[in-house]
């Protein structure tokens, strides 16, 4: 077992280094270098390029690049040109934002699927599957953010039961108050995206069911008397769920590229919408740093994944 | 010998109806079939004449022209069936020209991705070993990039930035889905005897790719066409929505749909982003919903087999 | 003496095992592990193993699908193993196979015609025409009804798939044809249909079987000269009389005793034989194998019998014999 995770985490290095040299690229693409948001429009042009020197912006490519890295290994992200801020602390509280709304997210969103995808399996072809297939063809054919408007149209503006914005309201106090605030606004969009979430997770789930159903080993339990219902949770339905539990890293991957546009159309102050914030504003620093931060959320949710589906899947090991 | 040619030819007449067992022609027989996804395809035809058709009778110059005094009519008035925007263009028409562009570029970027995907998938499933090896190591990492972030930055940095640029940029991420499935098809068709029979019958790999191993694809790939269209208008119009899709001048669904992002318009102002939403549920459902009836009879003909 | 049309020369097929943490080669599964026989002009080679004894992979590597890890194929003077030689010769106009499973070798997205239509088109050059007249001939001669060329395979029997089958492999004209367990996947009443065309078209163009089977009784009704495989390796080879009557080798003889014999008055003998030969393979593995459980070197015992065991035990097995 531990062999397979090691051996996943090496596989991981190659990968976060070309990650890194993509992004360092994709930022020298960018306007502008880390001074621009340090420069005050009395700063003279030659202490500026006494500046650039000092700080080895004038260094071959492959030395900024590892001083690049070596200053994100200590947690040194650079300076918004906007703000004013370091990056770190600018990301740190809308990261928190979008930990807790994608929490909430993935709660829902395997509450909602598992049930659904254990009755679609269980009740094949019967009516129950059937409502949910169509349900499950309306989430996966809606485009995300349709949804989502379509959503807010009618819970927030039409029905008023839900905020139109933002992630605490300014007049909450005390912890309870400023929980129930949190969850009051998280709550619309995380149902909404968990909806559109689940749909992966159903189908596969659903598939899994019909598919053992009629493998042999069930055939054998059955004909040997076991009762239907023991049948079902203990054959077809371990053998059904457990791979679902590897979808939580794709699940997460899955989140955090969607969280910019739910953040967007509920202007939810989280990761996702300080990005599309620093696009707007050609706020480079903030933007290389989220690509970054983005591109290994993304990695970690695919060892995550890989590693669950190795301890579910004892094939997939290596010997 | 000439009786029994002739024999051959009257019989000839009567086999023609021979259809292989999957294939374009199959796909149409299924779709006829199925009503409801004979409904949808119809749908889709008039959609298409709809925004293609009415294209041609539009000038981008035209329709995309600021004239602040004709701003914000609602529904029907002074002759604009659906209103007109902030300045004072016409909606009907921007929907007309949008839904267009939204489609267009759908279908630009599921051709490129679907033949590089399909390219690429072959050669790797077809040869496997090191350049297997090598292509889905690629494939991998291209997967693991933060892609979408990565496309709103680059439309932002490319200078010249146009419609050709965002159906580039997006083709370049998306057709590793494809790939891989093809892929891991090819893989399972290669140790068939059918491909070792061709390799004794003296074929190429190439021609062995092509003429043996894609025509049993072509079901699976009009599937993932179909489904890779949707999910690609989809796109589009999700990054048009933020802003970082089609330039401003260009119209598209997700620019329309956009102007529901200003509380103002959500309810004071339906007309200018009801339509494109409309237009895009019925575009992305009715092509969804054909996808999966040929999805449906594709995996009941495997289960026959 | 019959001319030699395919000479095999210590041929080995190995495929590596992978394992460990760095994914590197440990073993290999010796699939054909140094074979040697020979094919004459016009015969029907035998060679019979259990699944897994490398017999098809033989087969693979003799048609050139299969890449030899050593050893060498040679025809016509030239080593076949290498692809540069094949494409020098045409090798697979004149070597062709038939295939195990008639519904997976055919195309399914192909029509017949353009199934048997294949190698005439990769290897000769003729007019629409001519190719279509061909492939009617050919249809003909495995006695398909003509208008079976617009069809595709899955509207034929598995017998008639199976004619379409060995029709492809004699459409260039062979030399040799290996046959892969050709009528093991068909029922017996089609089985002995199958075989007496192949027989029948052997006859009429003097073609070479190189005949793979499991089945000892088949082989019988085909070959003249048998090889028996096991484990990656000939544990015997001789005519068929050497084999079938004089048996040497514990394997071959097992083989023999597990033929159901339709035999009702000495039914309890026969059993009785098979479990002697059962016990014997059991117990005394020591005596057929080496000590790594595999196949001993051939010993010649006669011009056209070979058998692999040590010098002694052939010497205590022909006494036995007298």
């Amino acid at each position: 077992m531990w062999k397979t995770v090691l051996r996943r985490f090496l596989i991981m290095i190659p990968q976060l280094i070309i990650l890194s040299m993509l992004v360092f690229l994709l930022a020298k693409m960018m306007p502008g270098d880390p001074f621009t948001g340090m420069i005050n429009p009395n700063s003279d042009a030659r202490e500026i390029a006494r500046l650039r020197q000092a700080y080895g912006l004038n260094d071959p490519w492959w030395v900024q690049y590892c001083r690049w890295v070596g200053n994100m290994f200590h947690g040194d992200l650079g300076q918004s040109y906007i703000q004013h801020v370091p990056v770190a602390s600018l990301i740190w509280d809308r990261a928190v934002n979008t930990f807790w709304l994608s929490l909430l997210t993935v709660l829902l969103t395997y509450s909602i699927a598992i049930p659904m995808g254990i009755s679609a399996g269980r009740h094949q072809d019967e009516w129950q599957d059937q409502a949910i297939q169509i349900f499950n063809y309306i989430t996966f054919a809606v485009p995300g953010f349709v949804f989502y408007i379509l959503g807010i149209w009618l819970f927030s503006f039409t029905l008023g039961w839900f905020p139109i914005s933002g992630s605490v309201s300014a007049n909450a106090s005390g912890f309870w108050g400023v929980l129930g605030s949190r969850l009051y606004h998280m709550i619309l969009p995380a149902i909404l995206y968990a909806l559109i979430t689940t749909t992966t997770i159903v189908q596969y789930l659903r598939t899994g069911i019909v598919d053992n159903k009629v493998e042999d080993y069930v055939r054998t339990a059955r004909s040997k008397g076991v009762p239907e219902n023991v049948v079902f949770h203990k054959h077809i339905l371990r053998n059904s769920v457990l791979p679902i539990v590897a979808f939580l890293g794709n699940t997460i991957t899955g989140l955090l590229s969607g969280s910019m546009i739910i953040e967007s159309v509920f202007s939810y102050p989280g990761m996702g919408k300080l990005f599309l914030d620093s696009i707007s504003q050609r706020d480079y620093t903030t933007l290389t740093a989220l690509i970054l931060l983005f591109g290994m959320l993304t990695l970690l949710g695919n060892l995550i994944s890989d590693i669950l589906l190795s301890i579910v899947d004892p094939r997939i090991r290596v010997k | 010998m000439s009786n029994k040619k002739k024999s051959t030819q009257t019989k000839q007449d009567q086999t023609q109806v021979s259809l292989p067992p999957s294939g374009f022609k199959v796909a149409v027989r299924e779709i006829w079939r199925d009503k409801i996804a004979l409904t949808a395809f119809i749908v889709i035809c008039l959609i298409l004449l709809l925004t293609f058709g009415g294209s041609l009778f539009l000038k981008k110059s035209q329709v995309t022209e600021i004239n602040i005094a004709e701003a914000y009519y609602g529904w029907g008035q002074a002759g604009h069936i659906f209103g007109t925007d902030d300045g004072g263009r016409d909606i009907f028409k921007l929907l007309i020209m949008g839904g267009r562009n939204s489609i267009l570029i759908g279908l630009s970027v599921t051709a490129i991705d679907e033949t590089l995907g399909l390219l690429i998938g072959l050669i790797a499933g077809y040869f496997g070993g090191t350049v297997d090896a090598v292509i889905m190591r690629i494939v991998d990492f291209v997967q693991i990039l933060p892609q979408f972030p990565i496309i709103i930055v680059l439309t932002t940095v490319i200078p010249n930035y146009n419609a050709f640029v965002l159906v580039g940029l997006m083709s370049m991420f998306y057709w590793t889905t494809t790939a891989r499935l093809f892929r891991s098809f090819v893989l399972s068709q290669r140790g068939r005897d059918y491909v070792l029979a061709s390799k004794t019958s003296g074929s190429s790999d190439w021609k062995i790719m092509f003429r043996e191993v894609l025509p049993n694809i072509t079901s699976m790939l009009i599937i993932d066409v179909v489904l890779t269209v949707a999910g690609n208008i989809g796109i589009e119009t999700s990054l048009s929505f933020l802003g970082y899709g089609l330039p401003i001048t260009t119209p598209s669904l997700g620019t329309l749909i956009s102007f529901a992002n200003d509380p103002a318009n959500v309810v004071a102002r339906p007309w200018l982003w009801v339509p494109a939403t409309v237009l895009l549920l019925l575009i992305s459902m009715n092509i969804n919903y054909v996808g999966r009836a040929l999805q449906r009879a594709g995996d009941a003909r495997q289960r026959e087999n | 003496m019959a001319k030699e049309i395919l000479q095999i020369k210590d041929l080995r097929v190995l495929f590596p095992i992978r394992s460990g943490f760095w994914n590197r080669i440990t073993d290999y599964v010796r699939a054909v592990d140094g074979v040697n026989f020979s094919i004459n002009e016009g015969e029907t080679y035998g060679l019979i193993g259990e699944s897994g004894s490398g017999k098809s992979t033989t087969g693979k590597a003799i048609v050139g699908v299969q890449k030899a890890t050593s050893g060498q194929i040679i025809y016509d003077g030239l080593d076949v193993t290498k692809a540069h030689n094949r494409k020098k010769i045409s090798y697979n106009k004149d070597v062709q196979m038939i295939f195990q499973d008639s519904m997976s070798s055919l195309n399914p997205r192909k029509r017949i015609e353009d199934i048997i239509a294949e190698p005439i088109r990769n290897f000769e050059d003729l007019t629409t025409d001519e190719e279509r007249k061909r492939v009617q001939e050919l249809l003909d001669i495995v006695g398909m009804p003509s208008d079976s060329i617009y069809k595709f395979p899955h509207e034929f029997s598995g017998g008639q798939r199976q004619r379409i089958g060995v029709a492809r492999a004699v459409a260039t004209n062979p030399k040799l044809i290996v046959a892969d367990e050709p009528t093991s996947a068909l029922d017996l009443s089609v089985q002995a249909q199958v075989l007496n065309f192949m027989k029948h078209i052997q006859q009429q163009y003097n073609i070479s079987y190189l005949f793979i089977s499991h089945d000892l009784g088949v082989v019988k009704h085909m070959s003249e000269n048998i090889a028996i495989m096991h484990r990656g390796r000939l544990v015997e080879v001789g005519t068929r009389d050497e084999i079938y009557n004089h048996p040497m080798h514990i394997y071959t003889k097992r083989l023999l005793s597990a033929i159901p014999k339709v035999d009702v008055e000495h039914r309890e003998e026969n059993k009785r034989h098979r479990e002697e030969v059962e016990a014997e393979f059991q117990h005394d593995q020591k005596r057929w194998y080496d000590e790594d459980g595999r196949v001993f070197p051939l010993q010649q015992l006669s011009p056209t019998h070979w058998v692999a065991l040590p010098k002694q035990e052939v010497q205590a097995q022909m006494k036995e014999e007298k």
